[in-house]
């Protein structure tokens, strides 16, 4: 309840007083007050930037999913990924990728192809010493993308 | 029971097939989340099936599993083997013998004549059928939606000189079970949860047959089976399961003037699981299986200990 009056509260703020020194000094304070708890157990940006980064690095030597991601832009791959990941985790980030559905749609990925990728994910977060109970809650956040991902059903 | 038999071979020839074959084309489930082999054969938790379909199979693959499992308690012990087939991550057949030591039933020879022969074997062969109709128990985290499964177990047991007791209860020696399984994996908190609803008449699950003459249950009821699961790693996993009973044959007894002679209580189990790769999953139980024919063996509660092996591809 408090989250979701906060929110847009906050938003309104932000956008009103970006530009007076007062606002912009809550505009760094505030994501860190209002971070979701799962976005401080990633570790915030630096974490999670040091999470994507080992996750595309594993993706492109995986066996099962090389192929697929052999002509991917790694470092945008990395950027986007650790926006995504930084948003859903609830941090302060704006995600700038393409939507889930546009952006898988002219590719072949089956439910197998998307759990090897969330087996890789987990494999690169027990790497970068993320317990297990965080490892579900992110999991948790990006599964539901299932719907959009797989596009042979 | 021939039939079943050979199918049986015919699914276990099958599965060895497979996993020859399982190097070349991969199957992709995430770890565990096909479940164990429950006792009947199906996919599920150690007594009680899942909505899940067994196997390593997901969309647009066929899988094959088996499994041996082996449960003892104070008075009597329950080998099992058995294998299933999982089409699609829609459909699953499995088929299951088990083989249980009614050693103690000798003592029913003190009632009457009934020709129980010493160290006497119970088998039963089940069938199972299973079809997922709803949901994907893992993937959908942001809903409450289950995995929705309904399936059957057709069973046929084979009491050999015990038959003589069957008989006089009026339990039969064939039966289908059929039940509607949903499973939830609540992936952000790591807890698992299923509740499946079967209609049975069967008696200790079919080993004593199925119904029973009046006073006792002849009629299948719908009797409530709980698991309930906490991941404590990709590989490890802790539960606990509640399987109610019909108690059919009690009110039979009691009219006989055997009091509770043959009384059945619900199953419980805690059960921890290892999968150290996807292939192979571990499960040991500590089982309380209540009484068993509480008249031939001191009222003693059963419990002991469950072990299970599977092999999946």
């Amino acid at each position: 309840m408090t989250k979701t009056l906060l929110s847009p509260l906050l938003a309104a703020l932000l956008m009103v007083g970006a530009a007076t020194p007062l606002l912009a000094l809550a505009q760094t304070a505030a994501p860190t007050a209002q971070a979701d708890a799962l976005y401080t157990a990633l570790g915030e940006k630096d974490g999670i930037t040091k999470l994507t980064d080992d996750f595309v690095n594993r993706l492109k030597t995986d066996a099962r999913l090389a192929p697929a991601f052999k002509d991917t832009n790694a470092k945008n791959l990395k950027l986007m990924l650790a926006q995504q990941f930084c948003k859903v985790s609830g941090g302060p980030c704006v995600y700038e990728g393409a939507d889930m559905k546009s952006a898988h749609s002219s590719m072949d990925i089956t439910k197998t192809d998307f759990n090897a990728l969330v087996e890789v994910l987990q494999v690169s977060m027990d790497a970068n010493g993320i317990a297990f109970t965080t490892q579900n809650q992110l999991l948790a956040r990006l599964a539901p993308m299932h719907r959009d991902v797989i596009t042979v059903k | 029971m021939k039939h079943l038999k050979s199918a049986l071979m015919l699914a276990i020839a099958g599965v060895s097939s497979l996993a020859g074959g399982a190097a070349m084309a991969d199957t992709g489930k995430l770890l565990l989340t096909g479940g164990v082999s429950s006792i009947d054969g199906a996919a599920g938790g150690g007594l009680t099936p899942w909505a899940v379909i067994g196997t390593n199979a997901t969309d647009g693959e066929i899988g094959a599993s088996a499994f041996v499992s082996r449960a003892v308690s104070q008075d009597y012990s329950l080998n099992v083997m058995g294998a299933a087939l999982g089409y699609k991550d829609r459909f699953e057949v499995s088929v299951a013998r088990q083989d249980f030591d009614a050693s103690p039933a000798i003592a029913l020879n003190g009632i009457a004549a009934f020709g129980v022969q010493p160290g006497q074997k119970i088998k039963m062969d089940i069938l199972g059928l299973k079809l997922r109709v709803a949901g994907d128990a893992v993937l959908d985290s942001d809903t409450l939606m289950p995995q929705i499964a309904v399936g059957l177990e057709y069973k046929k047991v084979d009491p050999g000189s015990i038959g003589s007791v069957l008989k006089f209860l009026d339990a039969k020696t064939q039966d289908t079970d059929f039940y509607v399984s949903a499973t939830k994996l609540f992936l952000a908190q790591g807890i698992l949860v299923n509740g499946t609803l079967r209609y049975t008449r069967a008696n200790q699950n079919g080993l004593l047959g199925f119904g029973a003459a009046s006073p006792g249950k002849d009629k299948a009821s719908w009797v409530p089976e709980v698991s309930v699961a906490y991941l404590l790693s990709k590989n490890w996993v802790v539960g606990a399961e509640y399987r109610v009973k019909p108690n059919n044959l009690e009110d039979l007894g009691r009219a006989a003037g055997l009091g509770d002679a043959l009384a059945e209580d619900a199953w419980k189990d805690l059960f921890v699981a290892w999968a150290p790769n996807k292939n192979t999953s571990v499960t040991l139980a500590y089982v309380d299986l209540g009484r068993i024919v509480p008249g031939i063996t001191a009222n003693r509660q059963q419990t002991g200990y469950y072990l299970s092996a599977q092999f999946a591809f």
